[in-house]
């Protein structure tokens, strides 16, 4: 991810901001998809650099261990793990996404055995009363682990206040999703800025949020739904994560901007303030009380209604389901949700690809038909 | 003579290439057709050299481009999809919606089209030969029976075997397999020709099977393939006149100026 | 709950009872019509164990109306459900009947006709397929009034579900429990309690009855003692030759999955130890000629269970233990009749799909061990993640740290179209000719 020399937000790499912070003493957690407590690491001067992927690696090595219908974002972590692309990392965080995710923990704990430590974290799935409490425990958990390889023990205080910050953080972000229409950035620049929660101290990604939003021709409390450019199809786009990033290229090329998204990686972690004083109570009450996602189980009428609520705020045309080829959490709900759109009048297509391939003349063609067919 | 050309529509596939020029009122007027060239470029100029040559014009006519090759022609004002321009050129002949059924040597689409010529929607499979000429193609070699008679051959007997393969390349392992063991290759070709057609109607239930079904592309000419897709869906097929020219002639209504309106001033071209 | 309804049901299930217990007379006087050259036919008790199916699937024709229905995954604590009197249905059972009686490709397409992936689980496809078209080729399937899910076998199962309930608009009880990477922790066990707790209220009120303390303490006993019973019969296949297949395991299995629970099933498996050990006072093994014995790991390939028996037996070839039929026995000493709550919390925490890979293989390895084995079968199942990923790193582990010769195969447990018959064949040929046969 580079910024563009005469870009107006320059963001820093993802190396860069590794190194420097490691040269300041702290540590790196590569943590791969999707909710975690970022908060929590954060505490023990352990910075999360998230791992989507990455896009385009060889990913031989992750065939070695993992079956082709295993999805890319996991057979290509894995990958890069084998060719030392995670050698900076001090530990190795795994939410317990999808069942994909936890072999891919498994085999790292039993077979592979990394250098560094492979921690794991359970999600809660369903609406049950014991879930804060239950995720409250596993984050106590995770603690302990943290503090026997950092040897720190951070006060209930720091926890809060790593929290703060966090919070904070979060609420520029919404601020940025819901200023998307007005921003001087162009979609793939907004898109480069959002991710940069992936892997940016809070208090950097606040900093740069900050100067952005200043930078936003509309009020303060405005929609971008005000701001609608003319002239272009306004797109919904859904999904695991924006990848490859081509897609962005390719839709303005199509006359195409996208106004709202849904993808487990941005739009479904705008994550609510936290209410409890216990810092790891607020901490998993966040989680939980995300946006809906398939990967924590939704119901699939939660999952609808907020789609629709998302394209009627934003003014979405059409919604373009971006989906990594292999997700079972997606696939299961996207007959259903497709459906209910149309019978709200809005049309869907599903693209499903994979990370370490370009996107193909088809997909290319499929989209530009689709924007043919809703124009 | 020439030939009254106001307009034209080229359709760039991965085997053959075709041109369509239609006169003021959208009527298919002239046509060419050849394989495709390894130089998009060069054949495209050669194509609208006889194009102007038919039309008696020595300017350059307005030219739209489909099918997977148009991004290179850019001799095109404009480029579109197959799926638009393959709706646009079945309704101009046949003035009403329905399932249109494309099967092309390397793609096979199927395009829900409204009761005003729109596309209501569409699927593709783009990424299998399965589900495409290619698959016959490569049987028909393989069984050693000329590809314009695979169809009714096919058609030629009531046996059929069941091929179960979901890979165009097991599905050779599978038919030497067959021809080891001594069956006959009318069934063979039969239960092939199906395999074909239940992929196809899995993309037609996924469309939403709206009577009549159109079918075009260069395999409607298979009569088995015409039959067998009337069988599994249990609808009336209809062929237009020119099945592997409905593209281009979609493409060159768009460059007429017709059912243009749709689509929003170019801001970008691919 | 109507008077006409139960009327039917009696009628209709009275009728039918008699019938099959008339065919199941007949089968056990006459010899079975195909004799293997290579397998020892069925066991005698067969009959019974169709009889029970069939009984199973005629009362659910009749059930709506009557009783209350339950749909349950394969690994959920139905316990709780049975004490209130529901009528429990299994859609994996019922798709693996599908996937026995090859209607799969045609249930199965019905989903993905509605846009249901090809990428998801077979099982699921031929459900959902059955619950879009109402195909079926066990007659009818009843609504249910209440759906249960449990995480414990796969994440799948919940995204299947919350389809159900999209579908039917019926409560959907989601029993969540954590994966176990290396050991279950006490904050998991008391989440899991937890949640079975505050399940009771939302089952007795589809139920229309409290759930009576004793009842489930029955109920839990009466599944103990089937799930015991059931662990001994697996474990007769220590014994050269082995008396029983993992074939017979497969087809026998239905009853611990699906009635588990019912005092006639612990009967049942009573009777079928009985038969088993009534084969090993006589010598009779499974495959006639065992000169080689294999473990099966993973889900059977159930469109294909005659044709694999055969090939392998005609190669004197047995598969004689599998950790997934062995999945419903191994956690019985587990089960506490007298807490079935804090017992059924901590057991269903543990099956082996809940656990990590290394777990798994240790299970592998121990099974080699005890029923003296001589490689491995893994079925790489494309439809079950939680299962497959990890058998390559598993395979390769047996082979070099183990000495244990073993065969990776692609395949899917349910739907035929992702099955090669020719490179299987291939696979297994040569498979076993590497065992030296």
């Amino acid at each position: 991810m580079t910024a563009r020399v005469d870009s107006p937000i320059p963001i820093p790499h993802r190396l860069e901001t590794v190194r420097a912070y490691k040269s300041r003493g702290g540590r790196i957690a590569a943590v791969l998809p999707i909710h975690y407590p970022r908060a929590l690491l954060r505490a023990f001067d352990i910075l999360p650099v998230e791992l989507w992927g990455p896009p385009q690696v060889d990913a031989t090595r992750g065939s070695a261990h993992l079956q082709p219908y295993v999805c890319s974002i996991v057979r290509n972590a894995l990958a890069y793990l084998l060719s030392g692309g995670l050698d900076l990392a001090d530990l190795i965080v795994v939410p317990h996404t999808c069942d994909s995710l936890q072999g891919f923990a498994s085999i790292l704990i039993d077979f592979i055995h990394p250098t560094q430590p492979v921690l794991w974290i359970y999600l809660p799935r369903g609406n049950h009363a014991g879930n804060v409490a239950f995720l409250a425990d596993e984050f106590r958990a995770l603690y302990r682990r943290l503090a026997e390889i950092t040897n720190r023990a951070p006060s209930d205080a720091e926890l809060l206040e790593s929290n703060r910050r966090e919070e904070s953080a979060d609420a520029r972000l919404a601020d940025l999703h819901r200023q998307r229409g007005a921003l001087p950035p162009t979609v793939v620049e907004f898109y480069r800025l959002v991710r940069s929660r992936e892997y940016l101290p809070a208090e950097t990604f606040i900093e740069i949020a900050e100067r952005v939003g200043g930078l936003s021709t509309l009020p303060p409390r405005g929609s971008a739904h005000d701001r609608l450019p003319l002239g272009k199809i306004p797109l919904l786009l859904s999904g695991i994560i924006p990848e490859p990033m081509g897609i962005f290229d390719a839709l303005d090329r199509l006359n195409a901007v996208v106004v709202a998204d849904d993808f487990a990686g941005c739009g479904r972690r705008l994550y609510p303030p936290g209410k409890s004083d216990d810092p790891f109570e607020r901490m998993a009450e966040r989680i939980l009380a995300a946006p809906p996602d398939s990967t924590r189980g939704s119901a699939i009428q939660e999952r609808l209604q907020h789609l629709l609520r998302l394209a009627q705020t934003s003014g979405a045309k059409g919604i373009v389901f971006y989906d990594v080829k292999f997700c079972e959490p997606e696939l299961f709900y996207l007959p259903a949700l497709r459906k209910g759109l149309q019978d709200a009048g809005i049309p869907s297509l599903v693209i499903e690809i994979d990370l370490s391939d370009p996107l193909s003349q088809q997909v290319l063609t499929r989209l530009e038909a689709f924007l043919e067919m809703i124009a | 003579m020439t030939v009254d050309i106001c307009a034209l529509g080229i359709d760039v596939g991965s085997t053959t290439v075709k041109i369509v020029g239609v006169d003021a009122a959208g009527n298919l007027a002239w046509h060419f057709l050849d394989q495709a060239g390894p130089r998009v470029e060069d054949q495209v100029d050669e194509f609208l050299a006889r194009a102007r040559q038919a039309a008696g014009k020595p300017d350059n006519l307005p030219l739209v481009a489909t099918g997977y090759g148009r991004g290179l022609v850019h001799q095109a004002t404009r480029k579109v999809t197959e799926i638009t321009c393959h709706a646009r050129g079945i309704y101009r002949e046949f003035q009403h919606g329905g399932t249109l059924v494309d099967i092309g040597g390397q793609d096979s689409k199927v395009i829900g089209i409204g009761p005003k010529g729109d596309v209501v929607d569409f699927a593709m499979n783009d990424k299998c030969a399965a589900g495409t000429g290619r698959f016959l193609e490569n049987s028909a070699r393989h069984l050693r029976v000329p590809l314009e008679r695979i169809g009714s051959v096919a058609l030629s007997t009531t046996e059929e075997v069941v091929i179960s393969s979901t890979c165009t390349v097991f599905a050779e392992s599978e038919i030497i397999s067959l021809i080891a063991h001594g069956v006959a290759v009318e069934p063979i070709l039969r239960g092939l020709h199906r395999s074909l057609i239940k992929r196809i109607v899995a993309m037609v239930r996924t469309v939403g099977l709206v009577s009549p079904l159109m079918l075009s592309g260069g395999v409607a000419q298979n009569p088995a393939i015409c039959r067998m897709l009337e069988e599994e869906t249990e609808s009336k097929v209809i062929l237009p006149r020119e099945p592997q020219l409905m593209g281009a002639h979609g493409a060159a209504l768009m460059a007429l100026g017709m059912g243009w309106s749709v689509l929003t001033p170019a801001s970008g071209e691919t | 709950m109507s008077a006409a309804d139960s009327l039917r049901f009696y009628a209709g299930v009275n009728l039918g009872c008699a019938a099959l217990r008339l065919n199941r007379w007949r089968a056990e006087r006459t010899a079975p019509r195909r004799q293997s050259e290579y397998l020892a036919p069925p066991l005698k008790i067969s009959p019974r164990t169709k009889e029970l199916i069939a009984r199973h699937y005629l009362e659910g024709r009749y059930a709506n109306g009557h009783r209350k229905v339950a749909w349950v995954a394969s690994g959920a604590p139905v316990e709780l459900l049975k004490a209130l009197d529901f009528y429990v249905l299994y859609p994996e059972n019922h798709a693996a009947l599908c996937g026995t009686a090859r209607a799969v490709e045609e249930i199965a397409t019905e989903a993905e006709h509605a846009g249901y992936s090809r990428d998801i689980c077979s099982y699921a496809r031929t459900d959902l397929g059955a619950m879009l078209s109402g195909k079926t080729p066990v007659g009818r399937l009843p609504k249910p009034d209440l759906l249960l899910a449990c995480t414990n076998i796969c994440q799948t199962v919940l995204f299947w579900y919350r389809v159900l309930a999209h579908h039917f608009d019926v409560p959907l009880i989601v029993i969540d429990t954590p994966f176990i990477y290396t050991e279950a922790t006490d904050h998991a066990a008391e989440y899991v309690k937890r949640q079975m707790e505050e399940s009771i209220p939302i089952a007795e009120k589809v139920a229309g009855k409290k759930l009576d303390e004793r009842r489930l303490k029955e109920t839990t006993r009466l599944s103990k003692m089937a799930s015991q019973l059931w662990l001994e019969i697996m474990e007769r296949g220590r014994h050269r030759p082995a008396p029983i297949s993992v074939f017979d395991q497969f087809i026998q299995m239905a009853p611990i999955v699906e009635m588990r629970g019912d005092a006639f099933t612990v009967d049942f498996y009573a009777a079928m130890l009985k038969e088993v050990e009534g084969r090993i006072a006589r010598g009779i093994g499974a495959v006639k000629n065992e000169k080689k014995r294999l473990l099966w790991d993973n889900l059977p390939i159930w469109y294909r269970l005659r044709y694999l028996g055969e090939f392998l037996g005609a190669r004197g070839v047995a598969i004689v233990a599998s950790t997934y039929t062995n999945a419903w026995g191994e956690l019985a000493p587990m089960i506490d009749p007298e807490h079935p709550m804090e017992s059924g919390a901590r057991t269903y925490l543990h099956p082996i799909l809940n656990r990590g890979t290394g777990y798994k293989l240790a299970t592998m390895k121990r099974m080699v061990v005890d029923y003296g084995l001589d490689g491995a079968i893994l079925h790489n199942d494309r439809s079950c993640k939680p299962y497959s990923v990890g058998q390559i790193d598993q395979r390769d582990r047996l082979l070099r740290e183990h000495h244990v010769p073993a065969l990776l195969l692609e395949a899917d447990h349910n739907d035929p179209r992702a099955f090669s018959e020719e490179q299987a064949a291939n696979r297994l040929e040569a498979f076993v000719e590497m065992l030296g046969v």
